[in-house]
């Protein structure tokens, strides 16, 4: 190489002429892009965050296995309807009145009856007479509670669903001596009725939570069911209009009374979700495929940033340099690349912790010494040249001559070196991230990887959660495959079967 | 400089890394944040049950005399005893090695055999569809996370057509008689050997093919055409012989990788060898374990360098040569 003088002649529009020339490079360059679009507008491809649980059942599956698969064919999607005071609709009021109030930055759904006895105060006496002779009667003639019933519909057009459930807070405002009820009932478009929730209380209460699940026990025993029976597929055994009904009685004491419910969400999950289906926490896997793209291509370009500048730096040190700096860094490459490396990435990312700035670090600490071995014999050859001769004779230090000279003729090398080692720093993260060793905060193809192995996707039979992120690897390694041979074989024709 | 010389070298070399490696092993699990002990010793315990741990698990001393004794105990085989079953780690590993062995050597051998052979086959068709499939399947292994295809295997014949068993080395309980275990045995080294060699051979394959027509460019293989020999004989006897020690070569450079990517293919399937036993203590954070299945990994790629360098040696004379000029 020492005949064909400085090496950095090529100027960027005449490598570019000549790239554009090379097929393969191309489609790898096309690819490459592709990744960075997906990466850069991943919140406008798609609308859900890789973290946001329960957006379907667990392990659903795509949403155009509905056109594909003949058992998917009307699969339930994910029904899930948040009620607040304005999608209620008071299919009956007698005594009591549905309103909204605005509380924490909740709408809150309020229930108010009117007092019983209000404008109409018993007198001492009456009270006495009402206590002594007629009391079991006057019981019996109690007026009827006040009743209010809040209706929604619910449109169910799939085929019956494994699961479904109906969440809520609730609390009561009233004086010690009222009474309330209070009921949640399922109407089915046959008119069947199925009594979900139910509780009846004296006075005023706290706020509560209310949890209805199909797969709960005591609801099954409410409906008269075994423990092995499933209510969702009885319930929602047809298509057509159900009838969501909650009623509220009451019969007040001297103050109003008011039942206050939030956060009414009522939730059938589906069996099919999105692009590629949800994991087994109801996630979406198309937002973990899309987002993971920004991890894999960051940590893959920095750690072959990194690694490749570290590796250029001590090839061009001791190359130049030579003399014990040489001979002792040379042995420390020898020792690094005789350790193995999943092994020692493995130990070292369980000590370290589980962060993406430890993996970078990490793989860019295990992979500078291919660099710096061919670096090295280049900076040798280069040392010995006439313009190096020339530069440290007029007087250059060694650090001016080591990147004027030195460096800008090590860099197409360096270069193409650098994009080849982009796809094993992606595959070495996604290794680690698959064994459990990623970041647990951030979603990466690795990691969708270790979930399907972990949670299910195998007895499920769940390809669809298997392959993409797979391929999104696989496709993305060979792109910069492509390119960095594709550079190697414009800049550096003599190094061509070498990476 | 003499042959012997030369293997001397790589030997007293093999030597400093193994060192540096023990070193550096005994180091990283001392010098982590937190405490080594807080997997064993729960604070409720004594005083005294607290020295006495300690003391069973050599953790007293000053770290100089930790390390001697580390040293001292190594080349003794005595790893320590495991954080999590409080049996000696030299006994763990020994019953998980034969398997990781067996593994290994299965996957190795059939990777090398089909890989090679399918290069020599290919470099005879230039241009076919198979000669295209090779540079295809050498880009593939290049690309493609071993991981995965391995995952894809283990659903498709062991989950979608469940034809073999998905984890393990033999089944539980194992049946009766020598031939029916070693069947059963086979039965289960099938897909992780298999999935290896699938993965692997593409790469081999593309080497062995690019040296071959590098070969087949040569005069005296024109020459042993012209001789008029049939098309199979100028391959083995000419071609093959010539390409032989550059792919010995890269035989045994293969090797530490191999030794390394066993850790996630046991892990996989489950397969009950040193490379799941370094993930498992890993991940329990059993110190003495991973520290054990680590240093027995390092020497088996150290082992396999070594061996690597005196074969150059052997085929490639100028290296030893090159050692004694050079430096």
């Amino acid at each position: 190489m020492s005949k064909n003088g400085a090496q950095n002649g090529i100027s960027a529009p005449t490598f570019w002429e000549q790239y554009k020339r090379k097929p393969l490079g191309m489609v790898g360059l096309f690819i490459v892009l592709v990744y960075i679009f997906v990466a850069i507008f991943a919140p406008f491809l798609t609308p859900y965050n890789p973290k946001q649980i329960l957006l379907a059942d667990r392990i659903a599956a795509p949403v155009w296995f509905r056109s594909v698969v003949p058992q998917y064919n009307d699969a339930p999607s994910t029904v899930r309807t948040d009620l607040g005071p304005n999608e209620w609709t008071v299919s009956e009021a007698t005594g009591g009145k549905l309103s909204s109030q605005e509380q924490d930055g909740k709408t809150i759904t309020v229930i108010g009856f009117d007092p019983v006895f209000s404008g109409d105060v018993i007198a001492e006496g009456e009270a006495d007479a009402f206590e002594d002779s007629e009391f079991a009667d006057a019981y019996e003639k109690e007026p009827d509670m006040s009743v209010v019933e809040l209706s929604y519909v619910v449109p169910y057009t799939y085929s019956p669903p494994k699961t479904f459930g109906l969440t809520f807070n609730y609390w009561i405002d009233a004086s010690p001596d009222s009474k309330t009820e209070l009921q949640f009932v399922i109407e089915t478009p046959e008119g069947k009725e199925f009594n979900l929730w139910g509780k009846s209380y004296s006075g005023a209460l706290g706020s509560q939570p209310a949890r209805i699940d199909s797969r709960d026990l005591t609801l099954k025993q409410r409906l008269g069911l075994t423990i092995f029976d499933d209510p969702a597929p009885r319930i929602f055994s047809s298509k057509g209009d159900y009838r969501l009904v909650l009623t509220a009685k009451a019969t007040s004491g001297e103050e109003p009374t008011r039942v206050c419910i939030s956060d009414t969400v009522f939730y059938i999950p589906g069996m099919v979700h999105g692009v590629l289906g949800a994991d087994h926490m109801g996630a979406d896997l198309w937002a973990q495929l899309v987002y993971g793209t920004r991890i894999s291509l960051s940590i893959g370009l920095s750690a072959a940033a990194i690694s490749v500048a570290v590796g250029t730096a001590v090839g061009i040190i001791c190359g130049y340099l030579g003399g014990v700096v040489d001979e002792f860094m040379m042995r420390v490459v020898d020792v690094l690349m005789a350790i193995p490396t999943l092994p020692i990435l493995i130990i070292l990312g369980a000590i370290l912790g589980k962060s993406v700035w430890n993996i970078v670090l990490l793989i860019s600490a295990f992979a500078w010494m291919g660099t710096a071995r061919l670096v090295r014999s280049q900076t040798l050859s280069l040392r010995e040249r006439v313009f190096v001769e020339a530069a440290k004779a007029s007087g250059a230090s060694d650090a001016y001559v080591m990147i004027t000279h030195i460096l800008p003729n090590v860099l197409p090398l360096v270069f193409a070196g650098m994009v080849l080692r982009i796809p094993s720093a992606i595959l070495t993260e996604a290794s680690l991230s698959f064994l459990g060793l990623g970041d647990p905060r951030v979603a990466t193809w690795g990691r969708m990887l270790h979930n399907a192995r972990g949670f299910g996707a195998f007895t499920t039979l769940a390809w669809w959660w298997l392959v993409p992120p797979g391929l999104a690897i696989t496709f993305l390694s060979l792109a910069f495959v492509f390119i960095g041979n594709t550079v190697n074989e414009i800049l550096n024709p003599r190094y061509r079967e070498r990476s | 400089m003499g042959f012997s010389r030369y293997v001397l070298r790589r030997l007293g070399y093999a030597v400093i890394v193994l060192f540096v490696i023990m070193t550096f092993n005994f180091a990283i699990f001392r010098l982590m944040p937190g405490d080594a002990t807080k997997m064993i010793i729960d604070p409720m315990f004594t005083p005294e049950a607290i020295a006495e741990l300690k003391r069973q698990f050599g953790l007293d001393d000053p770290p100089i005399v930790q390390y001697l004794k580390y040293v001292g105990n190594l080349l003794k085989f005595d790893l320590g005893l495991s954080f999590s079953t409080r049996r000696p780690v030299v006994n763990e590993l020994k019953e998980r090695l034969p398997n990781t062995a067996v593994l290994f050597l299965t996957s190795f051998i059939f990777t090398t055999i089909i890989g090679i052979s399918v290069g020599v086959y290919t470099a005879s068709k230039r241009g076919t569809f198979g000669d295209n499939f090779v540079t295809g399947a050498g880009l593939f292994t290049y690309a493609v996370p071993t991981f995965w295809i391995q995952l894809l295997l283990l659903m498709l014949f062991g989950y979608y057509i469940p034809i073999l068993p998905i984890h393990g080395t033999m089944s539980a309980p194992p049946p009766d008689g020598f031939l029916l275990q070693a069947l059963d045995r086979i039965h289960h080294l099938i897909l992780p050997a298999g999935s290896n060699v699938i993965v692997a051979f593409g790469s081999w394959a593309l080497y062995t093919r690019n040296t071959m027509l590098e070969a087949l460019g040569q005069d005296y293989i024109l020459t042993a055409r012209a001789k008029g020999l049939p098309e199979t004989t100028v391959l083995r006897h000419h071609a093959l012989r010539s390409v032989l020690p550059p792919i010995i070569t890269l035989i045994f450079g293969a090797l530490p990788g191999m030794v390394s990517g066993a850790v996630i293919t046991e892990t996989i399937f489950s397969w009950h060898g040193v490379g799941k036993y370094l993930m498992d203590a890993v991940m329990q954070q059993d110190y003495p374990a991973a520290q054990g299945a680590f240093y027995l990994i390092a020497l088996a790629v150290v082992i396999c360098n070594l061996a690597a360098d005196i074969v150059y040696g052997i085929v490639d004379p100028r290296i030893r040569v090159g050692e004694g000029g050079a430096k």
